[in-house]
């Protein structure tokens, strides 16, 4: 199987402070994987790197054979690895629909002039949008709100129109820093569902930010575990799970109560 | 020679007078993260504070005392610092988790306010007045063709001697320390047992006091005080704004420093290139600074958490 | 799924959708400037006249300004700036250029003639120029936020104010031909203004424009282009993520912004008692047109227009307390952002909040 990312030793320092060094990761075609570690272990920046928001210091970061290092964020969206926030981050007073269709604007090809004068092509386009950006709505079950301003609806369907905005980029790499937060749990179990569903039927290898353990082990073909921005363990989440270091990284070391 | 030496005096009594206001631009900045826009109406309302206490005290016409402008000094220094209080109070706070842009906005409204109603027939009226001469237009002691004017000294002096007083306010005191921790974290500071809302309100006390004593010494050291809504105003505060960003905004050091540099740029340029266009390299080293050091001189950069 | 462009060829949209969408609105624009010109402006009087031309170059400007303070979401505070370098550049067009096409400074032809023409051109030069420092301004917006852009902004207007002022006095028509070409559009008037420029501004040219205005900035925000400003507005980060080229888009915005505040400065400029002086175009200017977009709805075109129409109005019915003027609009941009931070209309058209409140009226029933 080939690798849909490949992270090769990547490291960021903020003044002084290492906060990921020597970060490797293989995303290989088509899997589901998790990137877990305890709070403040450094999982969102390195999001925050693969997606351009910062500057790797060194290591390169390869969307299938294409160097990602150097690229602003939105040149590495259109190459098609795009992300959600842990914060969600919408476009608050625009409409659920006008969230998504936003998204579709670097695959677009007419230019402003074709909009002043609504040319033929252009409404073709404006209408291309819609029609794809309400499939994507609808599979996120999301349609019968396309009106309404996305600040205004309740935080799980917040975090599913995050999803669905990225997925009308196209990506062929999708970062979902964790989606599950603030959800309850038949939230939890439909979004379990729907990533597998959106994984098939996009044909997406997706990286997994989250806390909730359940819900890792459930999906998630492999685990990268990161600790103080290092990686501790890396493999098959029954394996990552037995090892005593991420044990550790999450319990504290077992020598303290003897 | 004698040229450059008088410019550099001249720059300093101009750049003393930048600094004191810029100092209430770079407090609120570095608390509230805002431009106060109004803050240049501060200083406007202080040099029509001061015409017109005088006035009302008698010492329009005659020779006044010597102290005289001591008095009227610190009772237009009062005077702003309650405007700058019922301001924050009745327009700023409301807005305090709003977006910036919101306060922005409602700065520049506050500002074209005060202009506005400053220029009504029945408050100061639209034409410009004269400062009664409270401090005589004598010359110190003239060397080689340098003049030393008291009206400079006494910008000078003052200039010096308040922000002495802040440096010591901020850096020598609880309250000063309050400040620091204010402006550093405001919900760190809150959850520390400070009182924010008490700590503001000083800020802007104390920067409007600082702006009206920039204003009476304007007043004092040009005579001719303008129209409330004259460009002129505006134009003072904003140079005073482009001095706090030198110095890097939100820092009571820099806004000193990047207040009497920017007076000694102005003046030597307009000695030296045109006297006309002294907006321009004002402007033109705002830009410059924005683009090559956006943080200032003394400031420290920030990055927005994604 | 299918690609855009697949899903596009089988979208093209139908004759009488194109007549409705596209054709129509511009047909109805051309009615609606003629309907101005032969008819409403001759049964309103001159002063009647003069309203409606202030008004209709109010709305372009605050059109305008809203393209970057509403849709982008960037705050400009040099609107007037941009419309000094596009009047100034359209007066130059006319008069030196109308004197070395025509042998004379004052308007020549009649409605439609050849000066107009030349006036039509020149406003589209002054476009031009004023769009290039639009672009020049936008440039700090890869770098700048918030209100240290907004001093930039400032900052330039005023630097274009004092360097207008410090121009030659207007060369007479009897001297023109002895200046040499190249150092004429040196000679704009200085501190008195550029006058007597030929009074070209009539209804129909001012209502054209502002028709052009109105449809771009409404289908641009109806456009994949203009949501991809809006969306700068609302989160600059999350855009940049979504794909959306943030930079190049902001500095485009304010290209477009300063391109129509310099058409208005030409209609402005060529305007029977308008006063084209540097110091007329400074910050109190630009204030006057932030109140508009502010009261009207930062992002609504609709909402833009209907303020630009009252406070042109409201000045003209209420003469007798003109001082207090300025002091109302102060107090009602405070109040605005105390009780109605977003605007009158917010982002939305102002058929659109109907709409939303029959919803909600329908939702709660």
């Amino acid at each position: 199987m080939s690798a849909a990312l490949h992270v090769d030793n990547v490291s960021i320092a903020f003044g002084g402070l290492k906060a990921v060094s020597d970060f490797s990761l293989t995303l290989r075609e088509g899997t589901l994987h998790g990137l877990i570690g305890p709070n403040g272990a450094g999982k969102t920046t390195v999001f925050n790197l693969l997606t351009g928001v910062y500057q790797a210091d060194h290591g390169t970061i390869s969307l299938g054979s294409q160097r990602m290092n150097g690229l602003k964020p939105n040149q590495i969206a259109r190459a098609g690895m795009v992300r959600t926030f842990q914060n969600i981050r919408l476009f608050g007073d625009l409409t659920v629909l006008d969230n998504v269709r936003i998204a579709c604007w670097s695959r677009t090809t007419t230019n402003t002039l074709a909009a002043l004068f609504r040319t033929p092509a252009h409404m073709a386009e404006e209408a291309a949008i819609a029609e794809r950006a309400r499939e994507l709505l609808d599979i996120f079950d999301l349609l019968p709100r396309e009106r309404e301003q996305a600040k205004n609806l309740p935080y799980g369907a917040q975090r599913r129109l995050e999803i669905a905005r990225a997925l009308a980029m196209d990506p062929k790499v999708l970062l979902l820093d964790e989606p599950a937060a603030g959800m309850n749990p038949q939230e939890k179990i439909a979004l379990r569902g729907l990533i597998r569903k959106v994984r098939e039927q996009f044909g997406l290898s997706v990286l997994l930010i989250e806390h909730d353990m359940g819900l890792v082990m459930d999906i998630c073909e492999r685990i990268t575990v990161l600790d103080h921005g290092e990686v501790i363990a890396d493999g098959e989440p029954s394996a990552v799970q037995r090892n005593p270091k991420v044990i550790e990284a999450y319990l504290g070391a077992p020598n303290e109560e003897d | 020679m004698t040229t450059l030496v008088q410019t550099l005096i001249d720059g300093v009594a101009l750049g003393s007078l930048y600094a004191l206001i810029a100092l209430g631009y770079t407090m609120v900045y570095g608390i509230l993260r805002f431009i106060n826009f109004a803050h240049s109406d501060i200083f406007m309302l202080g040099a029509w504070f001061s015409c017109t206490i005088a006035g009302l005290l008698g010492w329009a016409v005659g020779t006044p005392p010597t102290w005289a402008f001591i008095v009227v000094l610190l009772a237009a220094m009062a005077a702003c610092g309650l405007l700058g209080f019922i301001i924050e109070r009745l327009a700023y706070r409301p807005l305090r988790s709003a977006p910036r842009i919101n306060v922005l906005i409602t700065a520049i409204g506050v500002s074209l306010f005060l202009e506005n109603f400053g220029q009504l027939p029945k408050i100061f009226g639209n034409t410009p007045t004269k400062m009664p001469a409270l401090i005589p237009d004598i010359a110190l002691g003239s060397f080689a063709g340098v003049r030393l004017s008291l009206v400079n000294l006494i910008v000078i002096v003052v200039a010096v001697v308040l922000m002495g007083a802040l440096e010591w306010l901020i850096y020598g005191t609880k309250l000063g320390r309050a400040m620091r921790a204010v402006s550093y974290d405001t919900k760190t500071a809150a959850l520390m047992g400070i009182d924010v809302d008490r700590v503001i309100s000083i800020t802007f006390v104390v920067g409007s006091a600082l702006a009206a004593a920039a204003g009476f010494l304007q007043a004092a050291k040009i005579v001719a005080v303008q129209q409330p809504a004259h460009v002129s105003w505006v134009q003072l505060g904003l140079k005073a704004f482009v001095a706090a960003v030198i110095g890097g905004i939100g820092n009571v050091r820099g806004a000193m420093i990047g207040g009497v540099l920017l007076g000694l740029v102005e003046m030597l340029g307009g000695a030296y290139l045109s006297s006309e266009l002294r907006v321009v390299y004002v402007f033109t080293m705002l830009i410059l600074v924005l683009l090559l050091k956006p943080e200032g001189l003394l400031g420290k950069t920030t990055v927005e958490k994604v | 799924m299918a690609t855009l462009a697949e899903r596009a060829k089988s979208l093209r949209p139908s004759a009488s959708k194109m007549a409705l969408d596209s054709v129509g609105p511009v047909v109805l624009a051309i009615g609606l400037t003629l309907l101005l010109h032969f008819v409403v402006g001759p049964a309103v009087g001159h002063s009647g006249t003069k309203i409606l031309l202030d008004m209709g170059i109010n709305i372009v400007l605050a059109v305008s300004l809203n393209m970057v303070n509403g849709f982008t979401g960037q705050f400009s505070i040099g609107h007037a700036g941009f419309m000094a370098i596009g009047g100034y550049t359209a007066g130059i067009v006319t008069y030196y250029g109308g004197y070395k096409l025509f042998g004379t400074t004052n308007p020549t032809g009649g409605f439609l003639g050849a000066g107009q023409w030349l006036f039509a051109l020149s406003c589209i030069a002054g476009a031009v120029t004023s769009g290039f420092f639009g672009y020049l301004v936008g440039l700090p917006s890869l770098r700048l936020k918030g209100d240290y852009l907004a001093l930039v902004t400032l900052g330039f207007g005023e630097i274009v104010c004092v360097l207008l002022t410090q121009s030659g006095a207007v060369v007479p028509a009897s001297g023109i031909d002895a200046v040499p070409a190249w150092q004429l559009p040196y000679h704009v008037g200085g501190a008195v203004g550029f006058s007597p420029l030929p009074f070209y501004t009539n209804l129909f040219w001012v209502y054209l424009f502002v028709c052009i205005t109105v449809l771009f900035a409404y289908r641009l925000k109806e456009s994949n282009h203009g949501r991809a400003l809006l969306s700068i507005r609302e989160d600059e980060i999350a855009a940049e993520a979504s794909g959306i080229a943030v930079t190049p888009i902001k500095v485009r915005a304010f290209a477009f912004s300063a391109a129509f505040a310099g058409v208005a400065g030409g209609l402005y400029f060529h305007l029977l008692g308008a006063l084209p002086k540097p110091g007329e175009l400074g910050f109190q200017k630009s204030f006057e047109i932030i109140i508009m977009v502010v009261l009207g709805g930062m992002g609504s075109v609709s909402g833009t227009i209907l303020a630009a129409i009252v406070l042109t109005i409201l000045p003209e019915v209420l003469r007798e307390f003109s001082d207090y003027r300025m002091v109302v609009y102060a107090l009602a941009l405070v109040l605005m952002m105390l009780v109605r931070p977003q605007g009158l209309f917010g982002i939305r058209e102002i058929w659109e909040l109907g709409r939303e409140r029959r919803k909600k009226a329908r939702g709660s029933r």
